[in-house]
């Protein structure tokens, strides 16, 4: 099976350690010296950066978390000047309280070799036509795509969100052998194929390189089956790099995390206290090289457990399983995460609604499809004409499309 | 470290680079850690065992024997190989091949040498112990522009012919030059690695040596 940097992906686990172990030290002393957030979580804490000698001493570091990015908004988390940085990118959109990420030439570079290290990994080649249908604007890792793919050699169309009649369409005159999406996305032109009868043995497609949102493993096997294509998961954590956190091989036995350049634990989301390897947990990241914005321990609230036995891959890197759930109350609908705090912000700023709301699901195949959202309000509203009420309704979907990237259906309820 | 690499540690005064390689050759006496070569644990080893297995400190240019002749400094280098006549002038050839100067000088007191020539003096004693791997103390330390550049093309060249450096220099520019890989080091902490032409071109190295030169991270 190929690989892309074997040197590293089945490097002897004892020698990983090692050079773990000299990068943790390096991130330790950047960002205890050039950031100050860290600086005065280690003086509260009572740590120097020399009592981290290795990572059995990493536990003495306090979290991070989604809340400190945001209160040291915009620039506070920056290990180096804005002069050293060459992108800037805000995951969470402007709404509210937001975050940005810089990110170095070097860490760009090596953010490209990890987005390639996968796609290699599944077979991709100099010979092949990757066609991503991810959203440019809302989904900052999309365009990682088109430079790994340089990288290795083949060619991209980025499709975008193109409607899926213009997407089967690329994927036939193209003939496009790979398609990088959001698995709900690839299952809706897997629908539109089907219905009208396109014949899925006509086109070229042998790959589907899905993430940015859970999804089970049936849907896997629907996709493989009734497309006859290999599918893959790709994982990324938007405040670090996303994607290129860890991704699949041709084994399908779970995301090799690249831990030459991220430190995975997993925790007890309530206690803190560190799990073993083969337990579920949340999983909690510290950067290992990256420079521009070095995160220590930072919690991704995703669950996951990692496995540390080789892989039939020949890969020596630890599998993460794949992630199906959250320790925190974020939903991701259709690949874009909606966090209800954002909702609440909105709420907030029309009068006579809310605090209380409901959101409401639907799911198809096991993976968020639409979202519906039940928002209380004052009786003087729901009193009011269907006109008054629609233009409410129609107000508080506009905000709520503005902040969370997303179409919501919008009710009116009684207030509880 | 990989044999045939060149690496350095660069780092201001009292960063821990020379405590780092004393560590290493054995002249170190207490530590904690590990010390392995070629897998094998060599914690306990004296200096002379660690130099009998190829590791050979070079200490700063002054420290050659300054009352000794260059000939006796030379010979005192391939002292635990015990070679004969025969095989020690053999020796003393190659030395003299990349140190044509040493041959010219070979019956002067060491004392009466010049900078650059006492640095070429310490790494031909070096090279007389056969070595696998040179540790080399800043030895571009008060040298002239032009020695400088002499002294690195030659340990250029000696790792071209298979021998490992690790390199201890302040002169942050030349080391990495000829560096595949390189650490900065500060109050005994590596604050920076990557490889000689990362950092040759890296701002945090400068910031390192220098100290910060900006006051706001928004500065562009």
């Amino acid at each position: 099976m190929p690989i892309l940097n074997p040197a590293i992906e089945t490097m002897d686990r004892r020698a990983l350690l090692e050079l773990q172990n000299e990068r943790l030290q390096i991130v330790i002393n950047q960002a205890y010296s050039n950031v100050d957030f860290y600086r005065r979580k280690f003086d509260e804490a009572g740590l120097s950066p020399d009592d981290i000698k290795t990572l059995k001493d990493l536990e003495r570091i306090p979290f991070t978390t989604r809340r400190d990015l945001m209160e040291n908004y915009p620039y506070g988390m920056f290990a180096v000047p804005l002069r050293d940085v060459v992108r800037l990118q805000f995951p969470l959109g402007l709404y509210g309280n937001p975050i940005v990420i810089g990110y170095t030439p070097k860490d760009l570079e090596i953010w490209r070799e990890l987005v390639a290290r996968i796609m290699a990994g599944i077979g991709i080649t100099e010979h092949d036509i990757i066609q991503v249908a991810f959203n440019y604007g809302l989904f900052l890792g999309a365009i990682r795509f088109n430079q790994s793919a340089e990288l290795i050699g083949a060619a991209v169309v980025p499709a975008s969100i193109a409607p899926a009649e213009v997407q089967l369409r690329i994927m036939k005159d193209f003939r496009s052998t790979v398609l990088a999406s959001t698995p709900s996305f690839a299952l809706h032109i897997l629908e539109v194929m089907q219905k009208k009868g396109i014949d899925p043995r006509t086109l070229s497609l042998k790959i589907g390189l899905f993430g940015a949102e859970p999804w089970p493993e049936e849907v896997r096997r629907f996709i493989e089956d009734n497309w006859g294509i290999k599918a893959y998961d790709i994982y990324g954590v938007m405040e670090l790099v996303e994607p290129g956190v860890a991704g699949e091989c041709m084994a399908q036995a779970g995301l090799h995390i690249f831990e030459d350049h991220f430190f995975p634990e997993i925790i007890d989301p309530d206690s803190g206290k560190p799990l073993g390897p083969d337990r579920q947990g949340e999983l909690v990241l510290t950067t290992l090289t990256t420079a521009a914005y070095p995160l220590l321990r930072y919690r991704t609230s995703d669950v996951t457990a990692l496995h540390l036995e080789p892989c039939a891959c020949g890969r020596t890197l630890a599998r993460m399983e794949r992630v199906l759930k959250r320790s925190d109350p974020m939903i991701t609908v259709r690949g874009i995460n909606v966090f209800p705090e954002k909702i609440r912000e909105v709420l907030a700023s029309f009068e006579g609604t809310g605090p209380g709301y409901k959101t409401l699901v639907s799911q198809k195949k096991g993976m968020n499809d639409q979202l519906k959202i039940e928002v209380e309000a004052s009786v003087q509203i729901l009193r009011a004409t269907e006109e008054r009420r629609e233009a409410l309704r129609d107000a508080i979907r506009l905000a709520l499309r503005r902040a969370i990237g997303l179409r919501v259906e919008v009710e009116l309820t009684k207030r509880v | 470290m990989e044999a045939g690499e060149v690496v350095s540690l660069i780092g201001a005064n009292g960063a821990g680079k020379t405590t780092l390689l004393n560590v290493i050759s054995g002249m170190h006496p207490s530590w904690e850690g590990s010390r392995l070569l070629n897998e094998v644990e060599t914690k306990g080893w004296r200096a002379e065992k660690l130099v009998a297995h190829g590791i050979v400190q070079i200490p700063e240019a002054e420290k050659v024997f300054t009352p000794l002749s260059v000939l006796e400094n030379l010979e005192l280098g391939a002292y635990l190989r015990r070679l004969g006549r025969t095989a020690l002038q053999q020796e003393l050839e190659k030395v003299f091949a990349v140190f044509p100067v040493l041959r010219e000088r070979e019956n002067q007191p060491a004392g009466t040498l010049s900078g650059g020539e006492r640095q070429m003096l310490a790494l031909g004693k070096a090279l007389m112990a056969q070595p696998r791997m040179i540790m080399p103390d800043e030895p571009s330390l008060g040298l002239a522009p032009t020695i400088v550049v002499e002294i690195f093309r030659i340990l250029r060249s000696l790792n071209e012919q298979g021998t490992t450096i690790l390199l201890v220099e302040q002169n942050a520019k030349e080391s990495l030059r000829i560096s595949h890989r390189a650490y900065v080091l500060d109050t005994g902490r590596i604050v920076l690695t990557g490889t000689g032409e990362d950092l040759l071109h890296n701002e945090e190295v400068k910031r390192a040596f220098l100290g910060k030169d900006y006051h706001g991270k928004w500065e562009r």
